[in-house]
Formats: C-alpha cells, structure tokens, sequence
C-alpha cells in the first residue's frame, strides 16, 4: 500500500480534515454550526456503531441505551455536585465510562442469542432505560434534566462544542481503521461471517463480541455527554430516542456498513439533509413522507451502502476499461504477426 | 479504503459544503428599521409528532393575532409578519429553529414553542441572544427556574401556571356542606408536568378539609394501559374523581372503564382533555360527556372583551363556533397580545422590552390581566372550571363570577345503563 | 386487596387477547420470511382508522367492517413485500428489511397524518361500554368478542399450517428457506403471501385496539410497537400459540404489578422478556434455537 495511491487517499484525508477544521471559521452563522455540530456527534455516533453492528454483523437498535446514559450522567453528575462553565466537561470520560460499565450486562443478556432476538433485545433494552428515566427519582421524570447555563458568546458558542466534537471524531475514525486492520478486527468480521466456525478456531466469540460493544458504548456515552451539554437539557424521550436507534444504523448502512468511511460518509450527507428538510419544509407531514419514501427508495436501490457500491461500480468500470485496453493490446498484437504471416 | 474513495469522501465533504452555502444564502431576512418594513416575529411550533394537535392549535392562535394586528394598521405602523417553523416535537430541532430565526432570518421578538419539554432549550437559546421568550404554553415550574431564566429573566407567559389550574374546584368542593361534600376521594395521574400538579395540589386542599383520600397513584403518561388504574379507582368507590389526564385518550379510556363496571363518581374532574371541544364529544359521546368537569383560563364565551373579539375574528377566519376553539389559540393570541402592548410602549429592542415587562405594568389579554413576577410568571388570569352540560361547554365556577351558571351535582350516570 | 388481583388477571387476560391479534401476523412474519416488520405498530393503527371509517362514514358496524378491511389489508401486505422486502438481497437483508420496514412505517404515518390530522378518534359501538356480569365480575362485551375472535383466528392459521397444501409450504419454508426451494417451493410466492397474511390478521388487531385503547391518533403506533416485540420474541419467533401465550401472560403480569405500582408495570414488562431470554433464549414456545446464524 505505498505510491501513488497512499498519497491519493492521504491527500484526500488531510482535505478533508482541513475542510471541516475550517468550517466554522468560514460559516460563522451559528444555525450552520449548530448543523454542524449535530452533523460532528452523528459521525461519532454512527461511527462508534459500526465498529460494533457493522464489524460484528449483529445490528443494534439501541444504542440510545448508552447515549441517553451518557447525557443523564453528565446531567445529574453537573446537578448534584453543583460544576458549572467548562467544568462541566470534564464529566464527559465519566458518561462514556457509566456506559461502558452498563454495556457489560447488556451485552452479556444480549449477545447469547440470535440474530434477529438479538435486535428486539436491543430495542426491548432500550425501552427498559427510557422507563428507568421517567420512573427513577434522580432521572428528574418527564421534566428530565437541565444543564447549568453556559454564557458563552451567541454568535461563537458552537464553536468549542464543534471542535470538541471534531476531535471526538477524528479518534473514533481512527479507531475503527486500526481495529479494521487488527487481528481483533478480524475476529469480529470472522463472526460476522460464520460464526460457528469462528468459534470452533479456538476464538472466544463472546469476549470479542463484548469487547466490541463495550468500546461501541463507551464512546456512544462519551458523545451522549457532550450532545446533553450542546442541547442544554436531557429528557427521557430525547435521550433514549427511538430516532436516534435508527438513524446511526441508516448512516452506516448508507454509507457502507462495516467500512471506516461510511459512517462518516452517512452522517456528514444524512444529518445536514435531514435539519434542512424539517427547517424548511414546515409542512411536515409532507417532508415526513418525503423523508421515508427517500429513505426507502435508498434501502432498496442502494442495499450495500454508498461506499461499497460506488466502490464497486468503480472497480467495475475500471475493469472494463482494463480489458478495453487490454482488447485492444491483443488486437494490436495480432495484427503484426497477421501482417508477417501475410507477407 | 481505495484512493478513488478517500476522493470520492472529499469530493462528498465538498459537495455538503457547497450544499449548505446554497441553502444558507438563499433564505431573506431583512429587519430594516425605517419605514414599513415589516417587524419579523419568529416561532417553533410542533407542527408534527407528539405535541402536533396543540401545536398547530397555536399555529392558529399566532395567525390570527397576527393578522388582527396588521387589520388595524400594524405596529408601531409596521406590518408584523410571523416566521413559524416546525420542531417536530423535539429539542434538538428547537435550538436550530431559534438559531435559525435569530441569526439566519433576523426576526426581531421571538414566541414560544407549544410545550415545557421544548420550551426549556428554546428558553436557554434565546437568553444566550438576550431576546425575550414570550410564551403562552409550557408553565410549568421548572421553566420559570431554569438557570438561564435567573440570569437573564427572558421568560414570559401571561397564561396561568399549570398546578394552579384546580383550585377554583377544590375550593368549590371545601365549600360545600359537609352533608353533601364528598367523603372519599381518588386521585388517579399521569406521569405528565400538566397532568400531575394540578391533582396533587386539590389532593392537598381537600386532604387538609377532611376528604379521605382512597387511591392515589402515577401511572405513565404514554401507555394505552389505562384500564388498570381505572379499574382500582372504581374498586376504591371513591365518591370524587379527579384525574390527572395529559389529553383526550387517557380520560376517554378512563370513562370508558368506568362505565365498562358500571361506576359513576358523584363529581369527576379531569386536568386535561374535556377542554377539547369537539374533539372530546366525539371520543366519548355528547351524553357521557355530561358533568365531566375541567379546568381552563380561558373559553370561548369568557365575559372579556378582548375575548369576545378575538372569537368573533377566528369563527370568521376558520368557522365554527365559539366553543370549538381550544384554548391553545387563546394562550398564543395573548402572547401576541403582551408582545404588542411592549413593542408600542418601547419599541423592538428585546432589553428594553424585557425591562418594560418587569416594570410591574399590568397588560390585559384575552385571558385577563398579566402582570409578571420576576421569573416571568402571570398569577392573574382568567382561571375557571367548566363542566359539560348536554353537549354545552359552560363555565361554572368561580361561582358568583360572571358568566358563571349552575353546577350539575352530582354528576349523572353514564348513558346505557 | 385480593379482588383487586382477581380484577387485574381477568383485565390482563382480555387485554392479551387484543394484544394477541396485533402480534399474531408479526410473528407470522418473521418465522416465514425472517424478518422484523417494525411497520407492524403503523400497520395497526391504519387496520384502526380503516375501520374508522367505515364505520363513522358508512355506518358500518365494527365487525362486520372486518370484511372489507381484512382483504384491504392484505392487499396492502402484499404491496408493501413486493415493492420493499423483496428486492432486498445479499448478506445484510435482515438489517435492510428492518430499516425498509421503517421507512415504510414513516410513510404510512405521515400519509394517515395528513388524511386525519393529528386529532384523537376512537371506534365507538354500545359493546365498547356494555358488560356483562360474572361472578361479580364486569367482562366488557368487546373483549370478550374480541377474545373469541383471538382464538378463532390462531385456530384458522393452524388449520391452515397443518391441513393445507399451502400451510405445509409455509411451514417448509420455516423450517429452512434453501431446503424448501430445492423441494420446488415458490418461496417468493410463499413469502409475499405469507406477509399479506400476516398484515390481513392486523387489520383485525387494528380494529380492537381503535375500540379499546381510549382514543387514538397516527403517533399511536410508537408504544405498540415495542410491546408487540417483546410479546413476540417471548412468545418464540414464528410460533403462533406463542404469540397468543406470551400476549396473555405479558399483559397479565402488567395488570398485576399495575395494582401495586402503574409506573413500574411496564418495566416489568420488559424485564420479563429479558428474563426469559436467559434461561429460553429462543422464547417460551419457540424453537430451539441455534445461537449462530
């Protein structure tokens, strides 16, 4: 993996990173980057996801569960031992920790079973943690949880959260290329494909699975906290949002489930299009039936993701051109020797 | 990852980028301020999603304020015209809305979404710019003392506080002869912040005047399991019923359970849902309806002259009648109200308008009088409980207050059986 | 104390029968095509607004509606197969029907949102309040003809699995997909049909939760959803009885643990199900399950 085609995709990376580092400095306008920002946690988020249900082949719709305990950690932890300003980040390694802690047992129950169960424990798990936060005294009921007032600036307090946000990113992605490329990586893509032979190697299925859905978690509460802390308020159906479940698997399908770019590539299309679509479309039954008629049209057309059937489609025209030119060679070849053997 | 990916993900970021100019461009704001340029006034409504119904309820109320102002001439000589966007029923989609409607379409006074839930986010958006959030729904406590709201005292609602909403019916109950008072008492409420306080409040005014208190729980607000809950109030044989309803379905199915035991409590109230108008008849029929009782700052037949107005204009722009309005459109037409009364004593400029509110002036609404504490609450409106009378929506208490007719007591049974 | 248990094991037994007839075609479903229709909650509330408006446009009485919206349905069932499940394919179809099934449900709701605006409405016919009275018990008309209807149905669908040419080709293509299509079995066929089914037996869930929930609108299916998986996981994915038991016993613990706290009933609902998974991983009733794909 060295020449001309590392320099491509490295050149690529550095104008990529150049161009999201200056966003906020180039739209200053903070609707834009407050889309930012959601854009930037939605790219953690999908992320995150991947490298468990994209690498692992076992689809999570409730995720939330770890996002929602991130934010209500940072919420309650900012409440009751009273921190405020930039204090209130600190907190942030905790959530991702609470959930990292949490997403043992969950793992644990869910991860013993099929596929198909496998999902409906998510989102039966999921359910159980909304409850838990409307129900439990310290989740702060229906009324939820409010964060301290930050009194930043209006016109630049997105900007912190964005590149906070940003960095966030940057070590996900990184992440899930270096387990991509390690033998943990390949264990769990080994289970995503057959898992029975996996285990019958000698690898310890359950320990990689949980593995992987401990740092899934981990980071899913780490940006939780720092979305909880953007949205100045936690309640049960914001933080363990069934949108939430779908939207990070669509963005990792939609780009490529199971690659590094595609989360990446679903959240920075998906989420800027769909607070475009709800901010101006106010008819919203209408941009609501778009919206999934869309969504639709995308899992049928487009069943392996952007990436990969780009990718594909590109291989494929590169092959074709390849054996064009390589027609043509042969071609070209034989005509001389026709030409000899005439003369 | 290929190098015609790692090409193809920057040409992506590009494409987004080149995307979001488009869009950001292409919206006009113009707040200029000579002439006739128009004062800009932008709200979120939840146009879909949980609180859709309410929400575009208000939608309604913000027009029609809005047009009934430009009919008379504008203010300050300035046509006013509305920004609505939609939230969607969610936070997140609030804070953009606000940034969107301060920074992108400059509007010059900003309006309350529909719900607390919403109204908080809207409430820290807006004090972060120190614009005023007036606001006709979500009074909720915990609005009213939000950290933002303590610093920077943005927060107005001229509508009454949630959990003073019974008081005029417990105090009713209180006042009747210990012969025919009540004895016992059920206090069934959702897990809502409209629902539950008001409950609780009456639950401690009659437990202070002797009423024995038979159940009393907390069911969630979200699930479609209410004939539990309302089988146990039915087996306690409570004489008084007063159920914290968030809306329509939770009453509905309670009614219907009751009548499913054949049990009628002698007064049944309810926090929310019998003020639905038509809606309510439909679910339950006009003859069940009749005794339920509700409570409502306001009502299409409320004796207040700016009322009688605002019903006249809104039966000529959507018809119907009187009694079909919700309530919803009266909060959001007197926030218009206490909007333009500010911006014609001292103009658009939200510190000044902030000032002006917590100066102590008392400003009149369809709802009544507002006059605002320090944290932005109204005490002083228009609160009342009504109650169906065959398929008649009439206020009945505070007793001797105008407009005020019998109370049907007790209630009577449901019809079939 | 204790009539008030009685009282909730009756409720919670009649509310299972409802609850049976929403998930009876969602299990259908994922037994034969091995998918989670997670549009079934819409699906529900549009069999509730058919019935709807039958009955409060054309006066047509609730079960008798039946007849027309259960072959409506099914058409639909089949529609929605042939245009989104079925030309998913290759390794991830699973997730991709799931979230096909998604954005189909967002469609259907923001379609019945437009026609019927966010308003509450309700099926309303004089067995919804009437009761009859036993043992000094109030059963209400409605839920005991819905009951019966419960069974009637899971009966029929067993008749149709086990004496039918058709029911045998269901069962096949359950058991194993590759086998059942080197026997000569259509599976598309068998699956297109089989999801028409199972949203035609919606249609009859639909109209018993528009009469018994209390008033609904188009963001009513949200809340069904959930419990319908859970009942349907406990119950055994493709098991029809199970669905019927699980509905049954998942309501009926609710009901129970409703008389000491409403707030925790439905917790408890969940954790049931987690409950089981572990010591039955494939349900109460389902097959034994193989932990690998």
């Amino acid at each position: 993996m060295t020449g001309p085609g590392a320099a491509w995709r490295g050149g690529g990376i550095l104008a990529l990173l150049a161009a999201l580092a200056l966003f906020p400095l180039v739209f200053t306008n903070p609707l834009v980057t407050t889309i930012g920002v959601d854009t930037m946690i939605f790219v953690v988020a999908a992320s995150a996801w991947n490298i468990f249900s994209g690498y692992s082949g076992y689809i999570s719709l409730g995720h939330a569960v770890f996002f929602g305990t991130g934010a209500y950690t940072v919420g309650i932890a900012a409440r009751d031992w009273n921190l405020t300003g930039t204090t209130v980040f600190w907190l942030l390694p905790l959530a991702a920790a609470v959930a990292a802690v949490i997403a043992v047992p969950f793992g644990l129950l869910a991860l013993r079973v099929r596929r198909h169960t496998f999902v409906v424990v998510t989102i039966a798990i999921f359910f159980i943690f909304q409850l838990m936060a409307y129900n439990l005294p310290f989740t702060g009921g229906t009324t939820g949880v409010s964060a301290p007032f930050l009194a930043w600036q209006p016109g630049t307090s997105n900007d912190p959260f964005y590149y906070l946000a940003m960095a966030i990113a940057v070590a996900t992605v990184g992440l899930s290329w270096l387990i991509r490329g390690s033998r943990f990586g390949l264990q769990l893509r080994a289970i995503r494909d057959d898992e029975g032979r996996t285990r019958g190697l000698g690898v310890h299925t359950m320990r990689v699975k949980l593995a992987a859905f401990v740092i899934s978690a981990f980071i899913t509460g780490l940006i939780g906290g720092l979305w909880f802390y953007f949205i100045t308020q936690v309640l049960p159906p914001s933080g363990f949002d069934p949108a939430f479940n779908v939207s990070v698997a669509l963005m990792a399908f939609f780009g490529g489930l199971g690659t590094v770019a595609g989360p990446v590539l679903g959240a920075l299309i998906l989420e800027p299009a769909a607070q475009y679509l709800t901010l101006e479309f106010p008819n919203a039954f209408l941009s609501q039936i778009i919206l999934g008629a869309l969504f639709a049209a995308v899992v049928v057309l487009l069943p392996r993701g952007v990436i990969p059937t780009v990718g594909e489609k590109v291989t494929s025209w590169r092959a074709r051109r390849s054996d064009h030119l390589a027609a043509r060679v042969a071609a070209a070849a034989a005509r001389p020797s026709a030409e000899r053997s005439s003369s | 990852m290929s190098s015609y990916r790692a090409r193809f993900v920057s040409l992506a970021a590009a494409a987004l980028a080149v995307g979001v100019v488009a869009c950001t461009s292409s919206s006009s704001g113009s707040a200029g301020n000579t002439g006739k340029s128009p004062i800009l006034i932008g709200a979120s409504l939840s146009l879909t999603g949980d609180f859709s119904a309410d929400g575009q309820a208000f939608q309604r109320g913000y027009e029609l304020w809005a047009s009934d102002v430009n009919s008379h001439g504008g203010l300050l000589g300035r046509p006013v015209k509305l920004v609505i966007l939609n939230d969607g029923s969610s936070p997140t989609t609030v804070v953009s809305d606000y940034q969107k409607l301060i920074s992108v379409d400059h509007v010059n006074l900003t309006f309350g979404p529909f719900s607390s839930l919403l109204t908080a986010p809207a409430a820290n958006t807006t004090a972060r710019y120190r614009y005023a959030l007036i606001m006709g729904a979500g009074t909720t406590d915990d609005v009213f003392h939000l950290a933002s709201n303590r610093q920077v005292h943005n927060v107005f609602s001229p509508s009454l506080p949630v959990k003073d909403y019974l008081v005029p019916f417990a105090n009713w109950i209180v006042s009747l002869p210990p012969s025919e008072r009540p004895k016992t008492a059920a206090y069934p409420m959702a897990n809502d912040p409209f629902a539950a306080p008001p409950v609780q409040v009456v639950q401690q005014i009659l437990q202070r005047a002797g009423i024995r208190t038979v159940y009393s729980k907390v069911f969630p607000a979200e699930v479609s399991a209410y004939k539990g809950p309302a089988d146990q109030v039915a087996a306690s044989g409570a004489d008084l019923v007063v159920l914290g309803s968030p809306d329509i379905p939770t009453v509905s199915a309670f009614m219907q359970a009751f009548q499913q035991v054949h049990y009628n409590p002698k007064v049944f109230a309810a926090a929310s849902g019998p003020d639905g108008g038509q809606e309510f008849l439909n679910a339950v029929g006009v003859g069940n309806a009749t005794g339920m009782m509700v409570p409502n700052g306001w009502y299409g037949s409320y004796a207040n002259p700016l009322s009688h107005i605002m019903v006249q204009e809104y039966i000529a722009k959507y018809g119907g009648t009187a009694s079909d309005i919700n309530t919803d459109v009266a909060e959001a037409y007197s926030v218009g109200e206490v909007a333009a009364d500010a911006v014609k004593a001292v103009g658009t400029n939200n510190a000044k308008i902030i000032k002006y509110l917590h100066s102590g002036v008392t400003l009149n609404t369809v709802q009544g009088p507002a006059r605002f504490t320090s944290l932005g609450e109204n005490p002083r409106p228009a609160s009342f409980i009504f109650q169906w009378q065959n398929g008649h929506y009439l206020q009945v208490l505070p007793a001797g207050a105008p407009g005020s007719v019998k109370i049907l007591f007790p209630k009577p049974n449901w019809i079939g059986q | 104390m204790g009539r008030l248990i009685y009282e909730a094991i009756i409720d919670g037994i009649l509310i299972g029968g409802v609850y049976a007839l929403m998930a009876v075609g969602l299990t259908l479903i994922f037994g034969v095509l091995d998918i989670i229709n997670i549009a079934q909650g819409i699906l529900v509330i549009l069999g509730a607004y058919l019935s709807y408006v039958l009955s409060v446009h054309l006066h047509i009485d609730l079960f008798v509606g039946l007849l027309i919206t259960v072959p409506a349905m099914f058409v639909i069932g089949i529609t929605i197969y042939w245009a989104f499940i079925r030309p998913l394919r290759g390794h991830e179809r699973t997730g991709m029907a799931l979230l096909a099934s998604y954005a189909v449900a967002i469609v259907i709701e923001g379609i019945l949102y437009w026609i019927f605006t966010p308003n509450y409405v309700q099926l309303r016919a004089p067995y919804v309040t009437a009761s009859v009275r036993v043992f000094g018990f109030y059963l209400p008309y409605i839920y005991l003809y819905g009951f019966a209807l419960a069974l009637a149905l899971v009966g029929l669908i067993y008749l149709m699995l086990y004496r039918t040419k058709f029911g045998r080709s269901v069962r096949a293509t359950m058991q194993d997909q590759v086998a059942a299509r080197l026997i000569g079995i259509d599976v598309n066929r068998v699956a297109g049909l089989t999801f028409g089914i199972g949203v035609a037996v919606t249609a009859v869930g639909g109209m018993m939760y528009g009469a018994t929930s209390g008033g609904f609108n188009p963001n009513s299916g949200y809340d069904l959803i959930s419990r319908l998986l859970a009942i349907v996981i406990l119950g055994g994915l493709g098991s029809i009885a199970g669905a019927l038991v699980a509905s049954v016993f998942m309501l009926t613990l609710e009901s129970v643990v409703n008389v000491w706290s409403p707030e925790w009933a439905i917790v408890v609902f969940y954790a049931a199900l987690a409950l089981v998974l572990i010591f039955r991983p494939a349900g109460l009733l389902g097959r034994q399950a193989v932990r690998e794909q």
